[in-house]
């Protein structure tokens, strides 16, 4: 199923992430907030993407989402989040503000040769990842077909369930039992990990 | 599995996790559940690892026409929130910070009216497809009379408690209902209860009488 993406190059661990995301914090550092840019900016820019904005909305939502990493750095609490998490969190955040305030008729067309979702690289690609990455794509792996899409769907191109369940012309109730079964066995994987 | 009267359905914490809610008022009611329920907000906080992970092996390829240093660049006071107006539901309830600052967005005041006997609402959001976000604020002992849904319905319960049949819900709960389920409502003894409701649809009264008081109702 996952062909091979070309793979980025050196990953930063979620240790360095963390204290440069600290730097950032509580000495406004630069250099530290550089780095975290080189690090996830493409990587939102290319989420956005999939989620069908265009490259210029993609481009515009990237740098208000690096504005808000780089201002509010100061609550960023290691305890509490890997530093991914975090940051996934104010992207998808920001993506949900910016979807509200734009017409879903500018969202771009699905069929637009442009328009693609990547394959996930295979988990033996990910082994020596930093953070939790792999034991959460390696987990998604084990997930049946079916059970699958509907994940795929919700976080990659972000369709609500019932959005799901009339893509796939299946009752409701089947969509949520399978995001259930999902969820169960994706809980009994990620969460022993920490 | 979820437990009825406590959890919701797991769809929709995926869809909060994943930022692909269908609505502001979904967005609304499901962030103020979490910041009332640790077992939920617990459950988000595992699925919100997956669009991290998704988020990181998202390819880094892309040359990006901006830098860092635009960032800095961008960089300005932040604008200071305006405080929700002060209005008699603070003195009663604490809100939720999610609804507090939804209803400072789009500066709307609480503002409670007849409902019917011990019972009134606040109208606080209109969605596409008939969806409404409201407040309903009910007497202690009140019964709701039997109701059904043409859509849906989602209830947080924000101050005191009540009882579905033999289930009971209290505060930072939520009842799920769709269209098969009939509502048996009875508010605890004790203390008034309020409730964030998001509903789609019309409600569905058995009696001709509340269809008619239905009108009056706007609900």
């Amino acid at each position: 199923m996952a062909s091979t993406v070309n793979f980025p190059g050196t990953a930063l661990s979620a240790a360095v992430l963390s204290d440069l995301l600290e730097q950032v914090g509580q000495d406004r550092d630069r250099d530290a907030f550089r780095q975290i840019f080189q690090h996830f900016a493409p990587r939102i820019r290319t989420f956005l993407v999939q989620r069908r904005l265009s490259g210029a909305q993609a481009d515009d939502l990237t740098q208000d989402v690096m504005l808000t990493i780089w201002r509010r750095a100061e609550s960023y609490d290691r305890s509490k989040a890997s530093p991914s998490t975090w940051i996934y969190t104010i992207a998808r955040n920001q993506h949900i503000d910016y979807f509200r305030k734009t017409a879903r008729a500018q969202q771009l067309d699905e069929n637009d040769p442009h328009f693609h979702l990547n394959d996930d690289p295979a988990p033996d690609a990910l082994v020596s990842r930093a953070e939790d990455v792999s034991t959460v794509i390696e987990a998604l792996s084990t997930l049946p077909d079916d059970q699958r899409l509907v994940v795929d769907l919700a976080f990659k191109e972000g369709r609500s369930h019932r959005d799901i369940a009339d893509q796939l012309d299946l009752p409701l109730g089947t969509v949520k039992s399978r995001i259930r079964l999902a969820m169960d066995k994706l809980r009994v994987c990620i969460g022993e990990q920490e | 599995m979820t437990e009825r009267g406590q959890m919701m359905d797991d769809a929709w914490y995926m869809d909060y996790a994943a930022g692909s809610l269908d609505s502001v008022g979904e967005e609304v009611l499901i962030a103020s559940h979490l910041e009332l329920s640790g077992t939920a907000s617990e459950r988000v906080a595992e699925l919100e690892r997956i669009g991290a992970a998704l988020l990181m092996v998202a390819g880094d390829e892309t040359e990006l026409n901006f830098s860092a240093d635009d960032i800095f660049d961008m960089d300005a006071p932040a604008v200071a929130q305006t405080p929700l107006a002060a209005n008699d539901i603070d003195s009663e309830i604490i809100l939720p910070e999610a609804l507090k600052s939804f209803l400072t967005g789009i500066e709307r005041d609480v503002k409670w009216e007849f409902l019917g006997p011990g019972l009134q609402k606040a109208m606080l959001w209109d969605g596409p497809e008939q969806e409404k976000l409201w407040l309903l604020k009910a007497k202690p002992g009140v019964a709701i009379p039997h109701h059904g849904h043409n859509g849906s319905e989602l209830t947080l319960v924000l101050k005191g408690s009540f009882h579905d049949g033999e289930q009971q819900y209290c505060r930072g709960d939520v009842e799920e209902a769709g269209p098969d389920t009939e509502h048996d409502i009875r508010i605890d003894d004790g203390e008034e209860c309020i409730c964030l409701a998001l509903t789609r649809g019309k409600l569905r009264y058995d009696s001709p009488l509340l269809k008619l008081f239905q009108v009056f109702t706007g609900l």
